[in-house]
């Protein structure tokens, strides 16, 4: 009798440890699927570029300086890997292709091109897909994070080799900056 | 009253279990009136009778709901060729949520409405009405289908598919059940159940549990509504869109022609007249109380 409840204690014990062993090990995996799909996005967004640019270079060919801009930035993007650097570069590019844009706006004609436009909306849906891929690698990490640091999973954390992983953090000049006033 | 998002998940989570579990209560309330008044006889056969009726009734639209639906709404399933736009912003959600890709579809109507639908997130489907995409711009269309995504990412085809098994099971056990009074046939109740006082407590039992049921089932609908605006707040973290677009529903006064009953619940806003049933049978919660969770949602800033 006293045989059988070991054994119950016992199996119900491995159930328990297979359990959290697994879920740390699904939270990871789902951390690296998230990234991948960032990675995917901005691969996208490297691709609008160079169509972007020669739309516009064709109205307003003498804005050398940010075609430069937004050529070196997706440069620095497409070459980019892990997740700090890839943040950095992300950040950067989106600065870059915001001067672009800016630059658009001056000239009537290329804002009412229907090539201009349809990359406009293929550029703003893209944004938007890069934004919420990272939303939901940080929502993933946030969960793994959790499950590392609070009981009990954080016991099996060195078991499942799966440790805290950092978030993507990009850093954005135009949100930090003070907006000028001027008089 | 002001909460995030997570935490209006968390209660409407709650509250839906809270909801099925009281409709298995009332299953096994129904039962227990039924061996009171008819003795284990009729019990143990009728019971599994009118739970076996309801499930092949319900499992069949559950299994087929994807299908099922369009040729009830008249929707057409469109690809992405036919409007880019429209996929460019349910791939945005899409990502959000790391769900599949669902069908799109679209119906004609000359109404603002969407619903969603399919047994599980990789048969899902999800549609619009044409006049929808009409009059919405891109953030409110976003909190719609965000939305719509969040009925699929929390099963609620499946939730709904639960509570109308037990629901029609308790319809039917109290139809044959009372049906069977009228003719006093079944009953072999001398077995010492002859307290009359329990003979009236399930008679009356037989008699309100349709009722019951049928509020019940209203009740786990609106949580599911109110749970689907928290997850579309959680997807796009944008609950001003998801807001708006509500107004914008709630300021037009057309609704979908199709007016079916059978599948009133699953549009976003519910196509049934608000006056015509009353508020405990409704399907959905209050448009105005839904706009004003979310608007206390905005209150919290864009980090919550």
């Amino acid at each position: 009798m006293e045989f059988f409840v070991i054994i119950g204690v016992l199996v119900l014990l491995a159930i328990f440890i297979v359990g959290q062993y697994n879920r740390l090990v699904r939270l990871n995996i789902s951390v690296d699927e998230a990234f991948a799909q960032i990675e995917v996005q901005l691969k996208r967004r490297a691709d609008l570029i160079p169509n972007l640019v020669e739309t516009v270079k064709g109205y307003a060919s003498h804005e050398k300086s940010t075609f430069d801009a937004v050529v070196s930035a997706r440069a620095k993007a497409t070459s980019a890997t892990g997740v700090a650097d890839v943040a950095a570069a992300d950040g950067m590019l989106t600065q870059a292709l915001r001067g672009l844009l800016a630059v658009a706006e001056a000239y009537p004609d290329l804002k009412a091109s229907t090539n201009f436009l349809a990359l406009q909306e293929e550029l703003s849906t893209t944004e938007n897909k890069v934004a919420f891929a990272r939303q939901f690698y940080n929502d993933n990490v946030r969960s793994l994070n959790e499950a590392v640091a609070t009981i009990p999973t954080s016991f099996f954390a060195g078991l499942a080799k799966v440790s805290a992983r950092p978030f993507y953090e990009v850093e954005d000049p135009q949100s930090r900056e003070v907006p000028k006033v001027t008089f | 009253m002001a909460s995030n998002f997570r935490s209006a998940q968390g209660a409407n989570k709650r509250k839906t279990y809270f909801l099925l579990a009281a409709m298995g209560l009332l299953t096994w309330l129904v039962a227990y009136a039924a061996l009171t008044y008819f003795g284990a006889g009729t019990t143990t056969f009728v019971v599994p009778l009118a739970v076996g009726i309801a499930l092949v009734g319900v499992w069949g639209s559950y299994y087929g709901s994807d299908k099922l639906v369009l040729t009830m709404t008249g929707a057409r399933v469109i690809q992405r060729e036919d409007n880019p736009e429209l996929f460019n912003l349910i791939e945005e959600v899409v990502i959000a949520s790391g769900l599949p890709m669902p069908k799109v579809a679209i119906v004609e109507d000359s109404a603002p409405n969407a619903f969603a639908t399919g047994r599980n997130p990789d048969h899902a489907l999800i549609a619009f009405t044409t006049r929808i995409l009409e009059v919405m711009d891109r953030d409110e269309l976003q909190g719609v289908i965000a939305h719509e995504m969040s009925h699929v990412a929390n099963r609620d085809t499946l939730v709904s598919a639960v509570a109308a098994t037990t629901a029609g099971a308790i319809a039917i056990l109290s139809d044959f059940l009372t049906r069977m009074m009228w003719f006093g046939g079944g009953r072999d109740r001398r077995e010492g159940n002859g307290n009359p006082l329990l003979l009236v407590v399930s008679l009356a039992i037989l008699i309100l549990a349709p009722i019951a049921a049928m509020l019940l089932r209203s009740a786990i609908s609106r949580r599911r509504e109110s749970l689907a605006d928290a997850t579309a707040v959680s997807f796009t973290r944008n609950p001003a869109g998801l807001r708006r677009a509500l107004e914008t529903l709630a300021a037009d006064s057309t609704v979908v022609r199709q007016k079916s009953n059978a599948v009133a619940h699953i549009w976003i806003e519910s196509p049934l007249d608000g006056k015509a049933v009353s508020k405990m049978f409704a399907t959905h919660p209050p448009i105005e109380e839904r706009i004003e969770t979310l608007r206390a949602m905005e209150s919290l800033g864009p980090s919550q």
